[in-house]
């Protein structure tokens, strides 16, 4: 939902924000490039990288 | 009998989906660090319950310095300082940090951000000037580095409820420090057993001078904040005795006349009596007491005051007291700090120093002989807590002592400002050593390297290797780590190989079987899983009173003979008395021990080693031990059958049976719990243990910490830098009672194979086995390796510049960099990387250019986790990032595999599966080993563990295989036979099987059963090592070595042998040259240089031909081409350039 709000106002923006999820509460965070690395939500400086949306093709052998 | 052992399947899945807040799963497994743990506890809280720990015992130790200003000619006005207290704080965020909710840093957060976890360090530095106010001032010394769930840390005394939300293991115990991310452990070692005199033969001790023999006594005394002195009494050949101590690293020897005059106010006569105690017959002895009486009379000192007085002005210098200390203040101070620390009363000192002289008597007269230093009897350990305290109290004195320097140095440089009664001058001073203040990057410094920088030495051996890496390869692994205790370095170098000896002292408190074999074997040994290590000092205050009423005569009556002995109290005299009332006080003291009569005077934690009158023997005497750091074990007491603590130093004289037909009436006081008490973990985890070859035991100990399996539960939460990890992990159908008593099914370490024993297409060679091929595809030791990347641009920036390099995928990035990567400059999750594949990409914000990190790795890894780590305040761009890979290992050829029996051997093939044997059940097995394995090896464990598998798995059970429960008349063939034969098969094990290729059936019955097998990370994949043409060194144009640079494997000079010996020229020049550094080079026939021939430009400049000519000979005509080595032309040019000149002959 959120995601969708950004794209929708600012697309092709120069610094897209991308979403993390913090490793301490698990929320989501937008963080933007140069911003420092911190939850809104508890103040946590670790994030993950969410899995990629994009299709990852294994080779089947 | 053995007990049903049980899988326990559904309560061990409860407890994984609630998991308790009340208690843990296997709190087994929170006693095994327990050493560590409450060592590190003591230096806040040295026993239970108690306010004050062992730095707080460390600052009064140091106690108060003081400095003069030379005011007004004399000392002047006297600042005195020291530190009132000192607080180690809980691991807290910063008072900068605003944003978060809680204040607490868990464990998990120094792992992941790869940071140490440390806590706050404060001290209350309190000053005075003369006899003024005194001004406190508290002063930070650094973020200390805080043992996980010791009781400063954040999880201290959470259960798994609470740890698991902390992203930690369900059970985890701790023991160990974080240090940038890794887990690094103080290991325990081995050190003398303190407060106890042993007697010494060295050949060394005569370097100490002349008249020097090799007798002396030793006593290594510890102080009660733990620290040690060690001192030592010299026998001298003309009689008298010396007392060796070292103080900061230097060595210094004293009269013990000296001394025993300085303690006390003394006579001789008193001195004599002392030593004597009323044994006049002993002319041998009342000889030399003589004589050392006499030979003092030089010093012509009479009375305590001249003897302290004189040892004052000689240490003044050496032990550094304030300048207005008098001669006899300093003296005092001497004997303080330095002899025999673990007494306070200058009486017991003195009655100590007696038996010392005494001891060192009976040695040389052969009444008594050497103890042996490499014994348990006389050891202790080194805990890894006080160890970590002593660096402390080390490092704050370091910082007194820094700040007296530099006060001292302002004084006499005559700096302006210097102003005592001025309280800024000294805060000045503070900041000016604020170095030495910072004890906290010490310590870490100490806990990273595991190196020891101290200017005492800390009375050790050794100034390195005192931390490891607790390296999470297996639970075996890890757990081995703390339970492991080395000899010190000192003795790994020694050509003598008695330190390695397995002694029987050590018997119960380390395990035979757990050490190493090669360089560390009987060095670094494992303590048997019921071995304690006492932290804590027991009450005791009670004990010399209940020896009195037992009959024990006080220190001031001694006297009594011949037979009379010593009884002590932690190496304090507390009275004499005869050796047969000895032995009645000793089993007194046992019953009210282990009974708890007397309101508990005796607790259970106290040795009584009595040590019985002999012909030449042990120095008797009633040691009794309630100190921390002793090794004890449970036993059974079979007076009462309670439990009872037993030592390492009273087992020695003690009769304790092991099996039940062991006991002798009368004279058994003890049993063993159970004779798998005497084996440390690891070992006890091998089935069946005691039917195979003891080496084979050593193997599987060894093995079972180098297989592929289950490192941890919390794999997403760890950062290790290579972590193997088996995908089908099972829990053993055989296994030892203890394995859930420690709960390893939690961390499944191998697979259940069925096994069949036959010699099989001949793949199964040479401890080769075969790999039934669809058994691997389903998933037979699939494995997975995590690796660890870290990225930080904070390493492309110069200090006091902006952030210029931030992660990120500029306009300017090709396609193929953005197939791997997202706009955050950071790789997808998911995606599969090759060799040279963008791992992420940042943005130079000089240049504007975006830049990218390669992925280097020969095998194809998958970005498992991406970590964005923010800085300690949560302030700063992200500038640091942890990838994690995933690199898939399925089995292949060449990869190792072993069962718990020392049985390792290499796939050799993955057999399809039509083509394997079967038998007449229509079973496959999943593994075929030669029978050849087992007739020089004798691991019988291996086949009853075939046999127990087997039946286990028809019959759906769990089979216990804890060692010792069989013996001759109930054997494990039966058991475990009828139990086949009730399930319908073959009593013996062996089944009728048949060719999976012809299909016919064996003319014998092959062996088939089910063992477990855990597969080593010893892969090929890490290994194999192949190169045609590759990289060359560009000096000697030879192939490089090393797998990593693709180089080749050397064909050495015994290589070369054998090939000459064959006769097999060409091949010889195939492979040292043309395979090598084969090169053309022209040669100058007429001279035989290959140095002189270069090429011409004139000539041929148009036709692009170049002419060679020779410079010596100035002509082209003799001009000729030969292959040579490269490594020869270099050769040549080398000799060239140190005169030598190089012909040679040629012909057509």
């Amino acid at each position: 939902m959120n995601y969708n709000a950004t794209q929708s106002t600012a697309p092709k923006a120069p610094a897209p924000a991308m979403t993390y999820i913090c490793a301490e509460c698990g929320s989501d965070n937008e963080i933007k490039p140069k911003e420092p690395i911190r939850c809104k939500e508890c103040g946590y400086r670790i994030m993950y990288k969410k899995r990629t949306k994009r299709m990852v093709q294994f080779e089947a052998r | 009998m053995p007990p049903i052992a049980k899988f326990n399947t559904l309560e061990r899945e409860r407890i994984f989906k609630n998991p308790s807040d009340k208690s843990f799963q296997t709190p087994a497994l929170q006693e095994l660090v327990a050493p560590h743990i409450e060592a590190f506890n003591s230096l806040m809280e040295f026993g239970k319950g108690s306010k004050s720990g062992l730095l707080d015992l460390a600052i009064q130790d140091i106690g108060p310095k003081a400095v003069f200003d030379m005011a007004g000619g004399g000392l002047g006005n006297k600042l005195t300082f020291w530190v009132d207290e000192v607080t180690l704080n809980k691991p807290m965020l910063s008072e900068k940090e605003r944003h978060s909710t809680t204040r607490q840093i868990y464990p998990t957060e120094a792992r992941e951000r790869l940071n140490t976890y440390r806590g706050k360090l404060q001290a209350k530095l309190a000053w005075r000037v003369n006899d003024g106010p005194v001004v406190v001032e508290t002063r930070d010394m650094g973020l200390v580095p805080v043992m996980i769930r010791s009781n400063r840390c954040n999880l201290e005394g959470a259960f798994p409820k609470e740890l698991i939300k902390h992203h930690e293991e369900s059970e985890e115990f701790g023991g160990y420090f974080l240090v940038n991310g890794i887990e690094k452990l103080i290991r325990l070692l081995i050190v003398p057993r303190r407060n106890h005199v042993i007697a010494l033969i060295r050949s060394s001790f005569t370097n100490r001078g002349p008249t020097y023999s090799t007798f002396g006594t030793a006593i290594r005394c510890a102080r009660p904040d733990q620290t040690s002195q060690t001192n030592t009494v010299h026998y001298l050949t003309d009689g008298g005795s010396m007392l060796r101590f070292a103080w900061r690293k230097q060595e210094y020897l004293v009269p013990t006349m000296l001394i025993l005059k300085a303690l006390i106010d003394t006579s001789d006569k008193e001195i004599f009596d002392a030593v004597m105690l009323g044994d006049l017959e002993n002319t041998f002895l009342t000889d030399r007491v003589e004589l050392m009486l006499r030979s003092f009379k030089e010093y012509n000192l009479y009375t305590r005051e001249q003897c302290l007085a004189y040892l004052g002005d000689k240490f003044r210098v050496v032990m550094n007291f304030p300048e207005d200390y008098s001669d006899i203040e300093v003296g005092e101070g001497l004997l303080r700090k330095i002899v025999l620390v673990h007494l306070k009363s200058n009486r017991d000192k003195f009655n100590l120093l007696i038996f010392m002289i005494r001891k060192v008597y009976a040695l040389v007269a052969g009444e008594c002989s050497p103890d042996n230093p490499d014994s348990p009897q006389h050891q202790e350990v080194l805990l890894g807590g006080h160890l970590y305290g002593s660096i402390i109290k080390e490092k704050i004195e370091d910082w007194l002592n820094g700040i007296r320097a530099q006060i001292n140095q302002d004084v006499r440089r005559k700096v302006t400002g210097v102003d005592f009664m001025n309280n800024q001058y000294f805060t000045k001073t503070l900041q000016k050593t604020s170095g030495l203040q910072d004890v906290g990057s010490k310590m870490s410094y100490f806990l990273a390297t595991g190196n020891l920088v101290s200017n005492t030495g800390l009375d050790l051996q050794q100034a390195t290797g005192y931390t490891i890496v607790a390296e999470k390869l297996n639970f075996y692994r890890f757990l081995a780590h703390f339970r492991c205790i080395h000899r010190g370095s000192f003795f790994a170098e020694l050509k003598t190989t008695t330190v390695r000896k397995l002694l029987p002292e050590a018997w119960g408190f380390l395990c035979p079987v757990h050490t190493p074999d090669g360089s560390p074997c009987g060095l670094l040994n494992h303590l048997s899983h019921t071995c304690k290590v006492i932290t804590e000092p027991a009450d005791v205050s009670r004990v010399p009173a209940i020896l009195a009423s037992l009959g024990v005569s006080q220190t001031l009556v001694p006297a009594r003979g011949q037979r009379t002995i010593v009884v002590q109290l932690d190496g304090r005299i507390v009275g004499y008395c005869s050796s047969e009332e000895a032995k009645k006080v000793a089993d007194a003291l046992r019953h009210y021990k282990v009974s708890g009569t007397h309101q508990g005077a005796i607790p259970l934690d106290v040795e009584l080693g009595y040590v019985p009158i002999s012909q030449g023997g042990q120095y008797p005497g009633l040691y009794i031990f309630s100190s921390p750091a002793r090794m004890m074990r449970p036993v059974r007491y079979l007076a009462n059958g309670k439990t009872d603590m037993v030592g390492s130093f009273e087992q020695v004289y003690m009769e304790i049976a092991c099996m039940d037909d062991e006991i002798r009436p009368g004279e058994s006081t003890h049993q063993e719990l159970a004779p798998t008490s005497m084996l440390s973990i690891l070992a006890n985890l091998t089935p069946f243990s005691d039917f195979n070859q003891s080496p084979r035991n050593m193997y599987q100990c060894q093995m079972g910490k180098q297989s592929m399996g289950t490192p941890a539960t919390a794999i997403k939460y760890r950062t290790d830098n290579k972590m193997y990890r088996l995908q089908t992990g099972q829990t053993p159908i055989v296994r030892p009672a203890l394995n859930d008593t420690y709960g390893i099914d939690g961390f499944p370490n191998g697979m259940n194979a069925v096994v069949a024993v036959i010699s099989y297409t001949g793949y199964d060679m040479e401890d080769a086995m075969i790999l039934n091929k669809s058994s691997h595809e389903r998933g037979f030791g699939y494995g997975t390796i995590y690796k660890s990347e870290i990225v930080d641009l904070g390493d492309f920036r110069v200090r006091g510049e902006p952030v210029l390099h931030h992660f990120g995928l500029g306009l300017d990035a090709p396609r193929s960099w953005r197939e791997k990567l997202d706009n955050d400059g950071l790789p997808c999750i998911g995606v599969t990387l090759k060799e040279g594949d963008p791992i992420c990409a940042y943005i130079d914000d000089t240049t504007g250019k975006t830049s990218i990190k390669k992925y280097k790795g020969m095998e194809d890894g998958i970005v498992d986790d991406v970590r964005l780590l923010g800085s300690d305040n949560g302030d700063a761009e992200l500038q640091k990032i942890h990838i994690k890979f995933r690199i898939t290992r399925s089995p292949i050829i060449g990869d190792k595999f072993s069962s718990r029996h020392g049985q390792k051997g290499v796939c050799s093939q993955k057999w399809p599966s039509i083509d394997m044997p079967f038998s007449e059940s229509g079973i496959q097995p999943d593994v075929i080993i030669n029978p050849h394995a087992f007739p020089s090896r004798m691991t019988i464990g291996m086949f009853v563990e075939s046999l127990a598998g087997k039946s286990g798995a028809l019959h759906g059970i769990a089979q216990d295989a804890t060692p010792f429960t069989f013996n001759e008349t109930f054997t494990a063939a039966d058991y475990f036979g009828e139990q086949l034969k009730s399930a319908g098969y073959n009593y013996h094990g062996n089944e009728p099987m048949y060719s999976g290729i012809t299909g016919q059936e064996f003319k014998v019955d092959i062996y088939l059963g089910v063992v477990y097998y855990q597969r080593l990370r010893h892969m090929v994949a890490d290994k194999y090592q192949v190169r045609t043409t590759g990289p060359v060194h560009n000096l000697t144009m030879q192939p490089v070595k090393g797998r990593k640079r693709a180089g080749g494997i050397r064909f050495g000079e015994m290589e070369r042998d054998s090939l000459l010996a064959h006769g097999v020229s060409y091949l010889l020049q195939d492979r040292l040259m043309n395979c090598s550094d084969y090169s053309l080079c022209n040669i100058c026939t007429k001279c035989g240089s290959i140095t002189s021939p270069i090429s011409t430009h004139a000539s041929a400049a148009l036709s692009g031909v170049r002419e060679i000519e020779c410079r010596t000979c100035q002509t082209s005509s003799a001009i000729d081409q030969i292959a040579l080595p490269y490594v020869f032309r270099y050769l040549a040019t080398e000799l060239m350039s140190m005169g030598i000149k190089v012909t040679l002959k040629t012909q057509p």
